[in-house]
């Protein structure tokens, strides 16, 4: 956390351009534009920012000691409460990670519905994102709009999961369940009233006067300074770069989708919305491939050590009782060695690394967040910039609190 | 290309490959590393092995540091063992600026001494924090809890637990 103390403004005794002195102004941690609790430190001269010093830490909870605690099975209600925006992206990127560490392959149907979950969670994050950055930049409608689809995508999450927000749908060895009927028509829906939607979207916020001057220019980042400071999803994209992972490394089946990777060459706020929008047409564009293509077929791996027997054959077989127990009881292990993935999530690049001692519980989780990183670089986007733009440019980071501390 | 001699084991896991570097020699393999096109540095990070059993391992701390080429786009895991109270290791910050906070969260979190990082200071845990909670001897339950009517009776110091 690294804190100086808790006081709000304080004297440098430094002098600035403009002959005054130069100001430390402490910002948050609980200001409502900081989408969460992000603390910083401003060095201001007059209204402009010379330097900026996050201190994060407000949000640790711990995740990675918990992860330690449980068994493999168990760990996944964990990974959906790092990042709280995409729930199903985290658990994808374990179950994968837990998936080639134990050398099994999930059926198709359950690849399809894993991308079908992850581009709705991609979905409903660029509609977070979209609605609050709005709210801070003076367009407040954008949160209603937002909101209004997010909700039908949280329905969706229940309907297929029994959760709205922490889903733990998708699980090592498969997913939950099956999709009911009744989601792939509510999916049908969506996907078809969904383009209409970020048109609307777009004609609020795409030639609005106020929003462009409060986004374009503002928050330059380089490409070379995006892929120095290591910078991952629409900050690299919005900069020039076209790397997706879902593209460059693809996991669960996301190369036989046809999609474009969005990209800007602006370098600055705008860019990056707009990037986030394409993305969002993008994404439902992947949506409508999943859903007409969906393979029928089981959607967990037939392995009674990873996943327990159907309930109807624990009442007519000894040896599915036992597996049942051993499962609860137990758990399964998983041979020793570590690995590593990578899933794009509405942020960046999150990460899974896993290491596991041969044990029934891991040896070590690392959750590698896109947030952690790309907040970096907000010094970078910041400087000399009004104290104003500042929001903008956190905005445009969308850095998620919880997946910074985890 | 990374001299061999840098290199004292190198193998796969699970699909992953990865190489073992002395730790003295850490700082110049991951350089060597990066002029190979390695630029990115996806994430650093410690495991800490104590009484772990699944092999024989060097030491008790094992540095991870995983690097990508962002061109073909090629992993590598590069691992360092370390011991000592506190382990130490060379900083990497200025070759890869997103070290910095990542070494930060490994001095938090497992203690290890980055020399050479400008601001070695806890990042996650307050700054008076006492231990390092990834560590495997840092029990579950033992913090301090905070807020609590309570706490004064029942709660656990982590020396004691």
């Amino acid at each position: 956390m690294s804190t100086p103390e808790g006081v709000t403004i304080s004297r440098t005794g430094e002098t600035g351009a403009f002959g005054g002195e130069l100001l430390s102004v402490n910002f948050g941690p609980h200001h409502p534009s900081t989408h969460g609790v992000l603390r910083l430190i401003v060095d201001l001269d007059g209204e402009q920012v010379r330097s900026v010093k996050p201190v994060i830490g407000y949000l640790h909870t711990g995740i990675e000691k918990q992860m330690e605690a449980l068994r493999w099975q168990q760990g996944v209600v964990v990974t959906d409460r790092h990042d709280y925006l995409s729930p199903p992206i985290n658990n994808l990127a374990y179950a994968l990670a837990v998936e080639r560490l134990l050398g099994i392959d999930v059926p198709p149907r359950a690849k399809a519905l894993r991308v079908i979950m992850s581009e709705l969670t991609r979905l409903s994050s660029h509609l977070v994102w979209m609605g609050t950055s709005g709210l801070e930049l003076g367009a407040m409608s954008m949160l209603m709009y937002c909101f209004r689809e997010r909700d039908t995508i949280l329905d969706m999450n229940e309907e297929i999961s029994g959760f709205r927000m922490h889903t733990s749908y998708i699980r090592p060895g498969g997913v939950m369940a099956d999709a009911t009927p009744r989601f792939l028509e509510m999916l049908d829906a969506f996907v078809r009233a969904m383009p209409g939607h970020v048109d609307e979207y777009e004609d609020l916020l795409t030639m609005n006067p106020i929003w462009r001057s409060r986004t374009i220019g503002i928050g330059k980042l380089s490409a070379d300074d995006a892929k120095v400071l290591g910078a991952t999803g629409p900050m690299l994209r919005g900069s020039g770069v076209a790397w997706d992972l879902r593209r460059a490394i693809p996991y669960s089946g996301y190369e036989n989708y046809d999609f474009e990777v969005a990209t800007s060459d602006l370098c600055d706020c705008y860019g990056r919305y707009l990037v986030r929008i394409k993305e969002m047409r993008e994404a439902v564009k992947i949506l409508r491939q999943a859903l007409d293509k969906l393979p029928d077929g089981p959607v967990n791996v037939d392995d009674r050590k990873i996943l327990p027997p159907p309930r109807e054959e624990l009442e007519t077989s000894m040896e599915a009782v036992i597996h049942h127990f051993k499962l609860f009881t137990e758990g399964y292990s998983v041979p020793a060695g570590d690995v590593y993935v990578a899933v794009e999530s509405g942020r960046g690049e999150n990460g899974c690394y896993v290491v596991s001692d041969g044990t029934h519980k891991p040896r070590r989780v690392k959750f590698r967040s896109a947030s952690f990183v790309n907040l970096q670089a907000l010094e970078r986007m910041a400087l000399n910039h009004m104290i104003a733009d500042l929001i903008a440019i956190i905005g445009t980071a969308d850095a998620v609190l919880g997946d910074v501390d985890r | 290309m990374i001299a061999d001699n840098l290199v004292v084991e190198r193998g796969v896991s699970a699909g992953d490959a990865w190489i073992t570097v002395d730790p003295a020699n850490l700082r110049s393999a991951l350089s060597a590393l990066k002029d190979d096109g390695y630029r990115l540095l996806v994430f650093l990070t410690c495991v800490d092995h104590l009484l772990d059993a699944s092999r024989n391992w060097p030491a008790r701390y094992e540095l991870v540091y995983e690097l990508r080429n962002m061109e073909t786009p090629e992993h590598l895991r590069v691992r360092a063992f370390i011991d000592g109270d506190p382990p130490r290791v060379d900083s990497v910050h200025d070759l890869f600026p997103p070290a910095n906070w990542e070494e930060r969260e490994t001095y938090d979190m497992f203690g290890v001494k980055f020399t050479g990082h400008p601001d070695l200071t806890r990042i996650l845990m307050p700054d008076d924090w006492v231990g390092y909670p990834l560590r495997r001897d840092y029990p579950v339950g033992g913090e301090v809890v905070e807020f609590s009517e309570e706490h004064e009776t029942w709660q656990t110091a982590p020396e004691k637990a």
